[in-house]
């Protein structure tokens, strides 16, 4: 191969790095690794910043109580090593025990109902209520914020998004399932 | 104005307390969770990334001075905290490195174990010195580039305390902990190659460290020039030519235990 042809394809490798997308359904090499039911944890930073600012210490798994903080793998690319929460497999029970110990601010000390990590949002084709298939009321009783992040409109829940934390209480209890391990309530990330 | 400081401690040469510092150091990453596992101590968390006492938090300064310059804000108690390891650089050199570091305590665990004495044989492939500058210079380039600081997540000293975590707290380990396997292969190449070439941590405390106060000085005087510090140095210097002066050196004080005729010595450099 001659120069010109190995400097072509040098040329095309940051390229590829760009627009390599690995098996897994959500690992991107520089997009943010958020999605549904899939949030930053309490007092994250906005997400343009927060790759900067985690240097990927891991003291916000370590201090949470739940375990329900998990660092993303190497496939999230730029986002590798930074602390994700997967609210339907295990909530974040709002314990906040996670924003006290990040040293360089990328999760910063909130109150539990100032948490925002995303917004509930019901899905009125599968929930049990709307469907009007059963008296289900499991997200509005589960909510830590009952009667202020989900209301009962005429016996169907419905979420209040300016209240709503995003911990993912609701999502993790409901017992409806949809595609692609979502639930009739999902978190919708901030 | 330079004070001479004492050969040995309370009889022991440099090298005990440094392998005792190193084990206290590396056993300190294992209690740190398991203490959280069983008794829910919290009061020190993290690893040497980020180590967590009470309310001050010790923050590794090269991590946190790409935070800082890649997304141009100042997290005060990461400041704070990247004062402390700066400020032991700046006087004391890069001691991290060879008294406290994981990856050293790998290192030396191995050596122990070795047949072989230590000396310039096992340095088959050895890197020019430069080499750890240009290491810095490429990390950092790459940090600003992505706009973040992405090493951080491969870097073997601090994954060898988050590997550790997760065994402890997620019985899991990561794919990424080969990375510290890699480094201890690159043992057989030569002696330290990691430390001595590839540490972008290890670059910058040895920068801070450049004008520091604790120094291995040479005595022309009292050297037959034997060669034994030459052949023991782990990072390739010749301390019989005053090599120990130079940024490389760590204060690991492995020539001063070893030269039989006093010629090396640890001294504090006072400014006059």
């Amino acid at each position: 191969m001659n120069r010109r042809a190995m400097l072509r394809n040098l040329a095309l490798l940051p390229g590829a790095m760009v627009f390599y997308r690995s098996q897994h359904a959500h690992a991107t090499v520089f997009a943010s690794p958020l999605d549904v039911n899939r949030v930053r944890p309490p007092g994250a930073a906005a997400e343009d910043q927060f790759a900067g600012r985690c240097i990927r210490c891991g003291r916000c798994v370590e201090s949470c109580s739940y375990r329900c903080i998990h660092l993303l793998d190497i496939r999230y690319g730029l986002h590798a090593g930074t602390p994700v929460i997967a609210v339907d497999k295990l909530p974040c029970l709002l314990c906040m025990d996670c924003v006290t110990v990040c040293p360089t601010g990328a999760l910063t000390p909130v109150s539990q109902s100032e948490v925002r990590m995303g917004t509930a949002i019901i899905d009125h084709f599968a929930c049990a209520a709307w469907t009007e298939l059963a008296l289900c009321r499991t997200c509005y009783d589960v909510c830590p914020f009952k009667g202020k992040a989900i209301v009962l409109a005429e016996l169907k829940p419905a979420v209040v998004a300016d209240a709503c934390t995003g911990c993912g209480l609701c999502t993790h209890a409901c017992p409806v399932s949809r595609e692609q391990g979502e639930k009739a309530v999902n978190i919708s990330p901030r | 104005m330079q004070v001479l400081l004492p050969g040995r401690l309370s009889g022991y040469g440099f090298t005990f307390w440094r392998r005792l510092l190193l084990s206290i150091s590396f056993v300190l990453l294992i209690c740190i969770p398991l203490t959280h596992r069983i008794f829910g101590i919290t009061v020190v968390q993290g690893w040497y990334q980020s180590l967590g006492i009470g309310k001050l938090r010790i923050v590794s300064p090269l991590e946190g001075l790409q935070s800082i310059l890649t997304t141009h804000h100042v997290h005060v108690p990461a400041l704070i905290g990247m004062l402390i390891p700066v400020l032991v650089a700046f006087f004391l050199g890069r001691v991290f490195c060879s008294w406290v570091c994981p990856i050293s305590f790998l290192a030396e665990g191995r050596s122990f174990f070795s047949r072989h004495p230590p000396g310039r044989k096992q340095d088959r492939i050895v890197l020019p010195r430069q080499m750890l500058w240009y290491t810095l210079i490429a990390d950092m380039l790459f940090a600003l580039v992505l706009g973040a600081p992405v090493f951080v997540f491969l870097s073997p000293p601090g994954l060898v305390g988050r590997e550790l975590m997760l065994a402890i707290l997620f019985q899991t380990l990561t794919l990424e902990g080969l990375v510290v396997v890699l480094v201890m292969a690159l043992e057989l190449l030569s002696r330290r190659f990691y430390c001595r070439s590839l540490c972008p941590l290890g670059a910058l405390l040895a920068l801070l460290g450049s004008r520091r106060r604790l120094r291995m000085v040479w005595h022309v005087d009292s050297c037959v020039a034997c060669g034994r510090c030459d052949a023991i140095c782990p990072l390739g210097l010749a301390p019989s030519k005053a090599e120990a002066d130079s940024p490389y050196c760590w204060n690991c004080g492995l020539c001063s235990d070893h030269c039989p005729h006093d010629a090396l010595r640890f001294s504090w450099r006072s400014p006059s």
